[in-house]
């Protein structure tokens, strides 16, 4: 799934009355301090190397996430599966919108640059785009990449590809900026496009 | 002098104890208890079918009728597990083939369940009665065939939210004419066409039918028709989408539905067409519960049909509700108890309808019972989520969803802690909470210190630091199922509470700051949890130890790492290797 949620590290100015730290507590607390309950790392653990050397997307300091209530999420935050509904409930939703009724298959055409015969492939085999493009890496032969970049095919030696879909209102778009569910409401076809050309 | 039961009369008085948490207090009380009741025992459910292996079950509990098996963990449902995760059905169905010929029911949860499993079940169990799968895969119409053609004292097939290879819908023709027996009847994730006859003479042949739940395929104006076959309905779940209004099939409808005279469940009623809704309102009096989750229907309709369900006790909406509609229900519905409502336009940036923290304060005040809310709103205060809490100290499931991520107290613009604090410390049944909104490591401390009767506690978003979870884990003494994506949350809280693991059936944690090391160490002191990666980015050992793992998934168990994992899982066990800091 595409990661890159923003996790803000901490901060201990909001952890506001409590001064006690989980060490002191594991000292004061007699079940903690045994060995059976608790498992202490090995005394040449570098453990201050965990919240600033972690690469799980976007940095944001701490002060942007606490202020920033009023701002709308951008693109990238919806690609986070949030808000925790049921996929059946989105499409029920979502599918509203333009008359698509519970189907249990959107073969959509794709089309490689260069190549005139195509393929078809059912997009509701797939939860998300890591699937698809992991699928058409392998299909096409080639890497594969969309707008995300934490979803990548396959490494295939030196060949780059940009996958592009065909929309509702007949645009190109690049795959991979809108959530995966509305995607599935909007594209008519795909085309892997060469990378030299986006 | 010995004072002994027979063992026949303990044998009859267990026989009045079902529950299962009863049943394992017997167990315990003594070697030849635990015999007994073994023997006796008839239901038995597994929360997660990796804590224990089908031989294990089998050979504790040699005469089940009834096993519910649970197989992915909830995040599953939204996507955050990988496809091919596990929690295959086939090797328990094929060891309770050989082992229990007599078993009469099974009941899976997220599990997959192929057709080969299903045609185990149909051919190998001569009294199977009960199949419900909720939330499965990996089976088609085919699997569902066989069941048909072959069980012949089948009373329930449950297939809600399961996701099915629609073949075709012949299947349903495979019932044989000699068949009689069904009682309920949940086909609403299927969509490709039924044959219509074939399901009416079904219908119309069994005159035990109390559950019917259709997909939208069966058209409104064939409606009718079933229902005059089946006016014992207790539960109906059918889409009401028509092509276009006539007056004689409005009252035909009518007609049918108030000849339903016992019909107390409603859902499903997708594409609805409002002018279409009186026809229900004779029955409304009888329902305790209606699902409109899939129904497009607005306010005013949508007022005008729930004030008239005095004695609902369950409601689940869609947002198009709004405050004044939930004025309304709590104006109305006094005996309701479970309130679940949905957003309309989850992913839109801007709120679409007028549905505030207010209607879920109404509700709280106007309805006396009701223990159950799953609410998704936009904007959410302190001052309501504490009026809330002292409104209905009696809410047991409390689950809130602030569309947004991050959001603060619209008021105050403070995190929300307080709110939620003030939930915990009320609401002293409290069991399962899911939190939402801009939260610090305050609102653990609140929980740690208040929910000690909290089973079931889901996190995303949320928190400061390793302190927060410790307080939950070293806090809440019932906690059972923990479940956390995108917090802040690394290696000490959870090596600090390593033996609370143990005492819990599962903790699941994504997009944390949990690292390979952690989890390595974990899985080498604690034998009796399965340590779970999910690292779809390659083998562990290919990642530097403080890399924070993707995944996470930890639970006990007592038949060791699974064997049939795919390629992305690894346990971490005695055997991973960590490499020299």
């Amino acid at each position: 799934m595409g990661g890159g949620a923003a996790t803000p590290h901490s901060s201990s100015s909001s952890s506001s009355s409590s001064s006690s730290s989980i060490d002191s507590i594991s000292n004061n607390h007699p079940s903690l301090s045994s060995a059976s309950s608790s498992i202490s790392l090995p005394p040449n653990t570098k453990r201050s190397g965990l919240s600033t050397d972690l690469r799980l997307g976007p940095s944001i300091s701490t002060a942007h996430i606490h202020h920033c209530s009023s701002s709308a999420p951008s693109p990238r935050d919806q690609r986070v599966d949030w808000p925790p509904i049921k996929p059946l409930l989105r499409s029920t939703l979502t599918g509203k919108a333009d008359n698509q009724r519970q189907a249990t298959n959107l073969f959509v055409k794709v089309y490689m640059e260069g190549i005139s015969i195509g393929r078809k492939l059912d997009l509701f085999a797939y939860s998300g785009y890591d699937g698809l493009v992991t699928t058409l890496s392998h299909m096409f032969k080639t890497t594969i990449f969309c707008s995300d970049p934490h979803v990548g095919g396959a490494d295939h030696s030196g060949k780059y590809h940009i996958l592009t879909y065909e929309d509702k209102e007949g645009d190109w778009m690049m795959v991979g900026d809108v959530p995966w569910e509305m995607f599935l409401t909007t594209v008519k076809k795909l085309k892997i496009t060469r990378a030299d050309r986006c | 002098m010995g004072y002994s039961f027979p063992e026949e009369v303990l044998e009859h008085v267990l026989s009045f104890i079902d529950s299962d948490s009863d049943r394992n207090s017997v167990s315990l009380v003594c070697k030849s208890w635990h015999d007994i009741e073994r023997w006796c025992r008839r239901r038995l459910f597994v929360g997660n079918c990796y804590a224990v292996s089908p031989a294990i079950a089998i050979r504790r509990f040699p005469e089940l009728r009834s096993v519910s098996l649970k197989g992915k963990p909830h995040f599953a449902d939204f996507n955050l597990v990988p496809h091919e995760w596990g929690g295959y059905a086939y090797p328990w169905i094929a060891a309770f083939a050989k082992a229990y010929p007599w078993l009469e029911e099974l009941r899976l949860k997220r599990m997959v369940v192929s057709d080969e499993a299903l045609e185990l079940i149909a051919k190998k169990f001569k009294n199977f009665r009960v199949l419900v799968m909720y939330s499965c895969e990996g089976f088609s119409t085919d699997g569902l065939a066989t069941i048909a053609a072959n069980c012949r004292n089948l009373k329930e097939l449950d297939l809600s939210e399961s996701e099915v290879d629609d073949v075709s819908g012949n299947w349903l023709s495979q019932f044989p004419d000699s068949y009689t027996s069904l009682e309920s009847l949940n086909i609403t994730s299927l969509s490709s066409e039924i044959r219509f006859s074939a399901l009416e003479r079904l219908v119309g042949r069994c005159p035990n039918l109390k559950t019917l739940k259709l997909s939208h395929s069966v058209p409104l104006d064939l409606l009718p028709n079933l229902l005059q076959k089946a006016p014992q309905l207790v539960e109906l779940g059918s889409g009401l989408h028509t092509k276009e209004v006539h007056p004689d099939l409005y009252s035909k409808l009518a007609g049918a539905f108030s000849g339903c005279k016992g019909l107390k469940r409603l859902c499903g009623l997708q594409d609805v067409v409002p002018s279409y809704l009186p026809t229900l309102y004779p029955i409304c009096v009888g329902l305790t519960s209606l699902n409109l989750s899939d129904a497009p229907i607005q306010c005013p309709e949508l007022i005008k049909l729930v004030s008239q369900c005095q004695n609902l006790q369950r409601l689940w909406v869609l947002d198009y509700i709004e405050d004044t509609g939930l004025n309304a229900l709590a104006e109305s519905c006094k005996d309701l108890r479970e309130l679940r409502v949905f957003p309309s336009d989850p992913f839109g940036q801007e709120p679409n309808v007028s549905l505030t923290e207010q209607g879920l304060v109404s509700v709280s005040a106007g309805c006396p019972k009701l223990h159950s809310v799953l609410y998704f709103c936009r904007r959410m205060s302190n001052v309501a989520l504490s009026t809330i809490a002292r409104n209905r100290p009696n809410l047991t499931h409390f689950r809130l969803c602030i569309i947004e991520r991050f959001r603060p107290d619209y008021i105050t613009l403070e995190p929300l802690d307080v709110g939620f604090g003030a939930i915990v410390e009320h609401c002293k049944d409290l069991k399962r909470l899911s939190l939402s909104g801009l939260l610090t490591d305050r609102v653990f401390e609140y929980i740690g210190s208040h929910g000690k009767k909290l089973e079931m506690l889901s996190l995303a978003f949320a928190g400061d630091s390793d302190l927060g979870l410790h307080h939950v884990l070293s806090g809440c003494k019932s906690l059972r199922k923990l479940e956390i994506r995108d917090c802040p949350f690394g290696d000490k809280a959870l090596l600090a509470n390593a033996a609370k693991l143990e005492t819990m059936r599962s903790l699941w944690m994504s997009a944390c700051q949990v690292s390979y090391r952690a989890c390595k160490l974990l899985g080498q002191k604690m034998p009796r949890l399965n340590v779970e990666v999910i690292a779809e980015q390659g083998h562990p050992d290919s990642s530097p130890d403080e890399y924070p793992v993707e995944k996470l998934y930890i639970y006990r168990t007592v038949s060791g790492p699974r064997s049939d994992m795919p390629s992305f899982v690894w346990t971490m066990d005695k055997n991973s290797a960590l490499s020299s800091s």
